[in-house]
């Protein structure tokens, strides 16, 4: 009994180190997106923000663009994954139930190209882009997005989809219903678990994708949060308070989603991982 | 490429028309196959069943109706009809950049303002990085780094899923909360975050280092210390995903193992090293895989922490290519260092495929 609470403790404290270790950086950044200028550049730093205030908020909200940042994000983000769930939906479904040929090619390739380095893509884009004027849009940024993420969308709605009992949709193809109408009435209402999984990791990817979108969109009107939190200040003085501002709000929805949703981004990290 | 599916794809999926991976409706089919279905492992296929390789034996098509049915080939244009606009978008702003990634490398490229235009063939661009020391010093950090960030993240991420394992209930749920933050932030806020703390004039880690030795720290500032404290940075960020990855794998092994090992008189150290971290080893190479592939291509971390310095100290394979296209607007030989990157990647990923299927294999085997 006695080792059996020892033992316990000890697990205790190295979870609490672990915890203490993960959480400080964040801690750091939301204390100092509260300092004034002074603060933000103390040596030795306050621990604890000595008079709290909101004027970074405004800093970067009100008087520089991180707003237009925010929206831009939202809606990039927001559209691609709609449109990556609705393609892969599809997709995932017919590798997963109709007899296509060589699906295992095209699994494997899905899978090589959704962890491609995305280096090797910026410069033919960029040209391909600028070609149809679409350098600088929502357009061209949502397009490659979709295309980034309908490979590992694809692979966790299938995996889903070969969980689901095929009885139900051979009763509804019997019964007459159209494949468009199987697949959104019968099928996608089962797997709504893998569309949870697979929308998240899809605006999680688009939410933090940097290089495509330094590379498209350089224009200030169309940067993304990313982009305009890597580019903010001067070559000598990086304003850090309106920096941790703008970051601490960029996280705050993200860890609202991954909080509330945690299984289902655990089971898609292990879907995704372990399964394949 | 068809020949290295990972688990979870049918292995049979790849052979002639007709063919079953247990999934697949049913129309059109049953005519030909009496209903031998019931499980993934259909009775009168056991070649199936042991996954042998797509094209294997002869004696499948003894099992195969000679053409498909009406029903069959409607199915099947369905499929591709549900299909094709998701593969087909993938395709357009995946693969033909990176055909044309590979064409711009092998060419004169000639950028203007009106547009652009390739002419003649050149291995130039390719002589021209072999010759060069930036390239190749990229090269061996990239790798290095590669190695030494995922070793340490596999360790640690080891020893947290235990950890975490150990703890269960409501403790465990909460850590994985908080795990998960690190790995949905935008890299760039990190690298942001981190660049603070280790600022030479009032990061908190500089003041740190000189109440404990005496001497401020200048984290960014000198070769060493400067890929260190981005690999610090970078494992901070990710290794909560391998933990989590880990966790998960540990979770689903079966209990009864572990406790066969200890009625047989393993200590807990023996019982892990030689009973269940092997059990997780399909785990951990996807977790691997997964993260050397991410960290080959590491981009946002050096762009906003370091800038690739001090010097070339940081300089990515990734990173270099940008500089070399979108600082220099040296298309070309930047084409060659992007398609040079990706083509590591390739092998890369190939041979793990293979030595994680032929390590699946084993298990299908066995069972």
């Amino acid at each position: 009994m006695r080792i059996g609470r020892v033992r316990l403790t000890w697990t205790h404290l190295a979870a609490l180190l672990i915890a203490a270790f993960v959480a400080a950086p964040l801690y750091w950044m939301a204390a100092s997106s509260l300092k004034g200028p002074e603060e933000i550049g103390a040596n030795p730093p306050d621990l604890w923000p000595p008079n709290a205030t909101f004027e970074n908020y405004r800093q970067a909200f009100v008087d520089n663009n991180f707003g237009t940042y925010l929206v831009n994000s939202v809606l990039v983000s927001v559209v691609a994954t709609t449109l990556v769930l609705s393609l892969s939906a599809f997709a995932g479904y017919a590798l997963a139930r109709l007899p296509l040929r060589g699906k295992a090619p095209i699994m494997v390739a899905l899978l090589m190209i959704s962890l491609f380095p995305t280096i090797a893509l910026a410069a033919p884009l960029f040209l391909l882009m600028r070609d149809i004027g679409w350098l600088n849009s929502y357009q061209g940024l949502i397009l490659v997005y979709t295309a980034l993420n309908v490979p590992f969308a694809v692979w966790i709605l299938r995996n889903f989809f070969l969980g689901i009992p095929k009885e139900m949709e051979e009763v509804a193809w019997v019964d007459g219903a159209s494949p468009v109408r199987t697949v959104l009435s019968v099928i996608l209402p089962q797997a709504r678990p893998g569309m949870f999984t697979a929308a998240i990791f899809t605006f999680t990817a688009c939410w933090t994708e940097f290089l495509i979108a330094l590379t498209l969109n350089t224009a200030d009107r169309f940067r993304t949060m990313p982009v305009g939190l890597a580019l903010f200040g001067s070559q000598f003085t990086v304003p850090y308070g309106t920096i941790f501002a703008a970051a601490t709000v960029s996280v705050l929805p993200i860890a609202l989603l991954v909080l509330v949703f945690r299984r289902a981004v655990v089971s898609g990290l292990t879907a995704g991982a372990v399964k394949g | 490429m068809s020949d290295t599916p990972p688990e979870g794809t049918p292995s049979a999926a790849a052979g002639p028309p007709g063919e079953d991976d247990g999934h697949t409706l049913a129309y059109g089919r049953s005519r030909h196959h009496p209903p031998p279905r019931g499980g993934p492992a259909e009775v009168g296929q056991p070649a199936e069943a042991a996954g042998q390789p797509p094209g294997g034996p002869g004696g499948r098509s003894r099992l195969r109706p000679p053409q498909r049915s009406v029903l069959e080939r409607r199915f099947a244009r369905l499929g591709w009809a549900f299909a094709l606009p998701g593969l087909f978008v993938v395709l357009a702003v995946t693969l033909f950049p990176i055909v044309f990634s590979v064409a711009m490398s092998l060419s004169d490229v000639d950028v203007s303002a009106g547009g652009f235009s390739l002419s003649g063939f050149t291995t130039g661009h390719y002589g021209l990085l072999l010759g060069s020391e930036r390239w190749r010093h990229a090269l061996v950090f990239t790798v290095l780094y590669t190695i030494g960030t995922v070793v340490a993240e596999l360790i640690l991420g080891t020893l947290i899923a235990l950890v975490l394992e150990r703890l269960g209930g409501v403790g465990r749920s909460w850590m994985m909360a908080l795990l998960l933050l690190p790995w949905a932030m935008i890299t760039v806020v990190s690298a942001q975050l981190w660049a603070y703390m280790y600022n030479g004039v009032y990061g908190i880690l500089t003041a740190a280092s000189e109440s404990v030795t005496g001497e401020p720290v200048q984290f960014l500032g000198t070769r060493f210390p400067a890929i260190i404290s981005m690999a610090v940075a970078d494992v901070w960020k990710t290794t909560p995903f391998v933990a989590i990855i880990v966790l998960a794998g540990l979770m689903m092994l079966p209990t009864d193992v572990t406790e066969a090992a200890r009625v047989d008189g393993a200590g807990a150290w023996t019982a892990f090293w030689r009973v269940r971290l092997p059990l997780l080893r399909p785990a951990l190479t996807i977790a691997v895989l997964f993260r050397i592939l991410q960290a080959f291509g590491i981009f946002d971390l050096p762009f906003v922490l370091t800038g690739g310095g001090p010097g070339d100290a940081t300089e990515s394979l990734a990173l270099l290519g940008w500089h070399v296209m979108f600082t220099n607007l040296d298309f070309g030989p930047g084409a060659a260092v992007a398609a040079s990157t990706a083509a590591l990647v390739l092998v890369g990923c190939l041979l793990f495929l293979r030595a994680f299927r032929s390590q699946v294999g084993e298990e299908e085997a066995g069972t």
